[in-house]
């Protein structure tokens, strides 16, 4: 009998596929493997991503959904909580006791109640509103605190990027 | 040279390496001929000419790759791009660590050594391989034949491969003392350990995979199977680092992996104790769901999101329902409910350090109301639809639910259960609105819940018991609000029960801690003027006042009883009497009366009237002072609701 992990997230792809939450695409890279995912994911509005549709992938581990996927942009970000090479650091990605920022109350963390669904809303949440207290782009959570200007500027030019959309000048 | 080939190698930027070591060591072997003319002239100018030989080498590394590829298209076939990541990670901390071995072995350092270094290295990256691709077992839904078989052939050539190179570093260290080859048969033997974990695994998964239905130990026996894995690697650590310091110095680039495989054995451990705790209580304690319960929920499990069955589906203290398996498998990880995370190896902390687990309940429904369980906060902080999630809607259904199920068969539950209704185990769990819920349902319909309350009961008790580690004031957690809300639902039920409880055994109350064997630390944290000092201190007051309860419960029993016995004639009037005092009355009062009342029905046979006024006078005298009491502590627990808003 297949996994019960393989069960799980193709019961949730089906649901994502069926009812899929606005601004969210997602699903598994090829039917072979349901552990690797690829989500699109667009801008908040009304925020500086408003209108970037940013790629990202997913890896789910074998137990899940006992442990956490993990989740990264595959395109250019700047963002307090996304490291450079594009790992996403938000406390619903991390599981109870394991807390790379010491600061994370375990109420937000991992547990096989979150979905692919509630991760990406949080995502979109998180691009909304930064936490800049994290450390995961200490760059960005400086320029976010001191320079909103120029983060919206950097921000835009990635949302240029993502749609290939040359940047004006 | 080396060091170049093998970076390019690792970037998998290779095909033009290996071009430029082919052109290479066929210009030196060419050139060696023209030279020499004949075969062993032109091998001995190629030994002695340094350029020459590191080109052979170069080219000697470049083919050991291209075997390895080889090997591994036969036996992995195509790498995916997550398995190929994660062995150049893995490849690369090898090759450092190594090099700091060299550090330590600077006279071994030979040809011999650095080609003995790369079939070690070669080996470790199968081990790994093979490791990825079992794991992978679980995460495909079709597996060919194929991969079975190159799975047996690869463990048992590793194995193999393991063993003798194990056997061939224990002799040469017997025969020739203390070597480099300490560390490869140490590596080889930990490489043994990897492939049996590989190698039961794949056992377990294929079973697994040929098995029409869930099958339920597995994740247990996977927990046990990397504990003893564990287990070895520890005990293999240790011995080698023992061995190590006597014969050469502190090994420091073993202390990596030593670490990871320490913490890990350490976190593995814990896991294994605290699962099989929780499983324990979870087995024993808590009730298999109904079908009520599956009817109330959209009959969902929220771990594994597929239908539950009644049979195979567990209630949890906090009334969530989950798989029984599923529960089992979380617990391995964590020993919380996955929804609102009780913690379900103590239920009720007394102590705060244990962040992870939610506050106790605030006395004041008002309050109460506004602390949100945990998920659901962080559910509408990330944004999320809450119609949608069923960690949001269902509490409230079950609670409903079950309050209406059990009204209906009130009148056949076992009389007396009431009494402990206040001492119950729902009123300690941390989803604050259900039990609000719960409460206003109850205060509506005027009907308890006697029968889930007195299962809680029991399974509570039980958890006491089992729990070890719950100090019996914590039992009382939250005492206080029960008070706010008891007089409604209670009233009506003693005269109804008083006359058929002759014969039927009650369930003890809880005894209060003996207080001896607090240690210091409690007691001082008792001392403290904090709200855990004081709660704690609630607590125990509340637990006195609980044997009283029972106290005046057991004497309400034996007069009843006496009257059922003897005193048929007075037995209607004693009860309508009692029934319309109490009613009026609220519960304080009500412990107190009966006892006044014994003493009325014992003298009635002479001038009752008198004395019976004036020990109820007595008892009202009393009464008033502990009503104050209780005002005053009432008042300093709303206090201390309000102070911590
Ligand atoms: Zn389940
Ligand atoms: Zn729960």
């Amino acid at each position: 009998m297949a996994g019960s992990a393989l069960r799980r997230l193709m019961a949730e792809y089906k649901q994502l596929t069926l009812n899929p939450p606005e601004g969210i695409i997602a699903g598994p890279t090829t039917e072979e493997n349901y552990f690797e995912w690829e989500a699109l994911i667009t801008g908040p509005e009304g925020t500086c991503f408003e209108g970037g549709v940013f790629p990202a992938k997913l890896i789910f581990p074998s137990d899940y959904p006992l442990s956490p996927p993990k989740m990264s942009f595959t395109c250019d970000m700047f963002h307090p909580n996304i490291y450079s090479d594009g790992r996403v650091c938000i406390s619903i990605l991390h599981a109870p006791g394991d807390d790379p920022m010491g600061y994370e109350s375990s109420n937000e963390r991992w547990s096989p109640v979150q979905s692919v669904e509630k991760i990406l809303l949080s995502v979109i949440s998180m691009l909304a509103e930064p936490n800049d207290e994290s450390g995961a782009n200490v760059d960005a959570a400086k320029m976010w605190r001191e320079d909103r200007e120029g983060f919206n500027k950097v921000a835009e030019t990635l949302v240029r990027k993502t749609l290939g959309i040359p940047t004006s000048k | 040279m080396s060091t170049t080939t093998a970076a390019a190698a690792a970037k998998m930027t290779s095909t033009t390496a290996v071009a430029i070591s082919l052109v290479l060591s066929s210009c030196v072997v060419a050139n060696a001929f023209r030279q020499k003319k004949q075969f062993y002239p032109s091998v001995v100018y190629i030994c002695k000419s340094n350029p020459s030989m590191a080109i052979m080498y170069m080219q000697a590394l470049v083919a050991v790759y291209l075997i390895g590829k080889l090997t591994g298209k036969l036996f992995f076939g195509s790498l995916r791009p997550a398995e190929s990541e994660r062995l150049i990670e893995k490849a690369w901390y090898a090759v450092t660590e190594t090099c700091l071995a060299f550090t330590i072995f600077k006279d071994d350092l030979s040809p011999k050594f650095v080609a003995l270094f790369t079939l070690l290295l070669f080996l470790k990256c199968f081990h790994w391989l093979a490791e990825d691709r079992v794991d992978y077992m679980e995460r495909t839904p079709v597996i060919s034949y194929i991969f079975h078989l190159r799975i047996w052939l690869l463990l048992v050539i590793l194995t193999l491969g393991d063993v003798y190179f194990v056997h061939d570093a224990y002799t040469t260290t017997m025969a020739k003392g203390p070597s480099v080859q300490l560390v490869f048969g140490f590596e080889y033997a930990l490489l043994i350990t990897l492939a049996a974990n590989a190698a039961f695994k794949y056992v377990l998964h294929a079973v697994d995979v040929h098995s029409d239905t869930f099958w339920e130990s597995k994740a247990v026996l996977l927990l046990y199977l990397e504990f003893f894995i564990g287990l070895c690697k520890a005990v293999m650590y240790v011995v080698f680092l023992i061995i190590m310091v006597r014969t050469y110095t502190i090994p420091l680039f073993a202390f990596r992996p030593m670490y990871h495989t320490l913490r890990n054995f350490k976190k593995v451990f814990q896991d294994l104790v605290l699962s099989r705790r929780a499983i324990h209580n979870m087995n024993t304690l808590y009730p298999d769901a109904t079908l009520q319960d599956l009817q109330a929920i959209e009959n969902v499990c929220i771990i594994c999101r597929e239908d539950m069955t009644a049979a195979a589906a567990k209630k949890l203290p906090c009334n969530h329902i989950f798989h029984t398996s599923c529960l089992r498998s979380w617990f391995q990880r964590h020993q919380t409910c996955p929804t609102c995370r009780l913690d379900i190896l103590r239920p009720t902390p007394l102590t705060t350090q244990n962040s992870n687990v939610p506050r106790p309940i605030t006395p004041t429904p008002g309050r109460t109301a506004q602390e949100t369980p945990s998920t659901e906060a962080a559910a509408s902080s990330s944004a999320t639809d809450n119609s949608r999630g069923p960690s949001t809607s269902n509490p409230t259904h079950v609670s409903s639910n079950q309050a209406g199920s059990s009204g209906s068969s009130y009148y056949n539950q076992t009389p007396l259960q009431y009494q402990f209704r206040p001492y119950t185990f729902q009123q300690r769990s941390t989803s604050v609105d259900e039990i609000n819920g719960n409460n206003s349902e109850n205060s509506n319909n005027g009907i308890p819940e006697s029968n889930n309350m007195n299962e809680s009961w029991i399974a509570f008790m039980n958890a006491a018991g089992i729990g070890g580690g719950i100090g019996p004031s914590s039992l009382f957690n939250d005492m206080p609000q029960t008070s706010t809300n008891l007089p409604s639902t209670n009233i009506p039920q003693i005269p109804l029960n008083l006359p058929f409880v002759g014969g039927i055994a009650i369930q003890p109350p809880n005894i209060p801690p003996n207080l001896d064997t607090l240690s210091d630390e409690e007691l001082r944290l008792m001392e403290q003027n904090t709200r855990q000092g004081c709660l704690a201190r609630i607590k125990y007051i509340t637990d006195i006042k609980c044997m009283l309860d029972a106290a005046v419960v057991m004497m309400n029993q034996y007069s009843s009883a006496c009257l059922m016995a003897g005193l048929d004639s007075t037995d209607s009037t004693f009860n309508s009497e009692t029934k319309t005092s109490d009613t009026t009355e609220n519960d304080e009062q009500l412990e107190t009366r009966p006892p006044s009342n014994i003493s009325s029905e014992t003298d009635s046979s002479t001038g009752s009237g008198v004395t019976s006024s004036s020990s109820g006078s007595e008892d009202q005298l009393i009464q008033e002072e502990t009503e104050q009491q209780r005002i005053i502590r009432l008042k300093r627990l709303e206090k201390f609701g309000s102070n911590s808003t």
